[in-house]
């Protein structure tokens, strides 16, 4: 049997159904309107109120530095990328066990800490710690920052 | 032998006991609290005096005077408040906080009974 006998239904080319593209907001990082001094000032606050604070950052929940107050040794661009990461983790875990929206992450290593803490929905605050820092006054401390470091971020 | 929650209830018993916690003095953060009031918030008042607790270490440390904290008394306008370092085996970083109002307390009756607490606690 030759196979000109039968004849298969011809294929042809459909147009997918996609949902339209969502529309992100442009990166915080590199804005030019945001307040850089007054951000600063808080990060800056923060690692003199709290002894064992060796750094702060923020950046935005797409892992682009926005601005930063860590001392030479720590990559500020590496901790805002590491931020989301953990904020991706986070989320995701939120969004499966339906406990709303991500609000804060410890990392606890042998010899510190990495804390993340949601800035509005658009930004992250991730503060490095050393082991002896007081992570309870820590976490007393830091939500206040980042709700003022969130108005500061809100009319840009 | 008593638990965490009959530890706290106890000391919450002592004369003029305003509030009481257990606290964790390498992270600040409490294991229990009982009692406090709508102004004050035990989890601040645990993490400021984890600071006075570390404080106070470091500096026996610094005279190398090799002893230990047996008890702290901060005395306030209105209050007193006991630090008491735990000393069985499990209580290893953690310390007893206590809150008295001033007038309605008898300061060496509670110490002692802090200190009872302290002994018969088990975690």
């Amino acid at each position: 049997m030759s196979t000109g006998d039968t004849f298969l239904p011809r294929r042809t080319a459909q147009q997918p159904t996609l949902p339209p593209p969502v529309r992100l907001p442009p990166s915080l990082a590199g804005d030019p309107s945001l307040p850089y001094p007054a951000i600063g000032t808080e990060l800056h606050e923060l690692r003199l109120q709290i002894p064992g604070v060796q750094g702060s950052v923020l950046g935005g929940v797409d892992g682009l530095l926005i601005t930063h107050d860590v001392p030479d040794g720590l990559d500020p661009d590496d901790l805002a990328a590491m931020a989301a990461a953990t904020f991706g983790l986070g989320r995701q875990v939120s969004l499966r066990l339906g406990q709303g929206e991500f609000r804060q992450s410890t990392v606890r290593n042998e010899a510190g800490y990495f804390a993340v803490y949601a800035v509005g929905p658009r930004a992250l605050l991730s503060v490095v710690g050393a082991d002896a820092i007081n992570v309870a006054r820590l976490h007393l401390h830091a939500p206040p920052v980042a709700e003022r470091l969130a108005k500061l971020l809100a009319p840009a | 032998m008593a638990n965490l929650d009959t530890a706290l209830k106890d000391a919450m018993t002592i004369d003029g006991a305003i509030g009481a916690a257990l606290v964790d003095y390498t992270s600040g953060m409490t294991l229990g609290v009982a009692g406090g009031t709508p102004e004050i918030d035990l989890s601040v008042a645990a993490a400021g005096n984890t600071d006075v607790v570390r404080a106070k270490m470091r500096t026996i440390e610094m005279l190398k005077l090799n002893d230990d904290i047996e008890d702290m008394l901060i005395t306030l306008g209105g209050q007193y408040h006991i630090i008491r370092p735990l000393t069985g085996p499990n209580g290893k970083g953690l310390f007893l906080y206590l809150m008295l109002s001033k007038t309605r307390s008898n300061l060496a009756l509670a110490r002692h009974q802090l200190r009872t607490i302290e002994e018969q606690l088990e975690l």
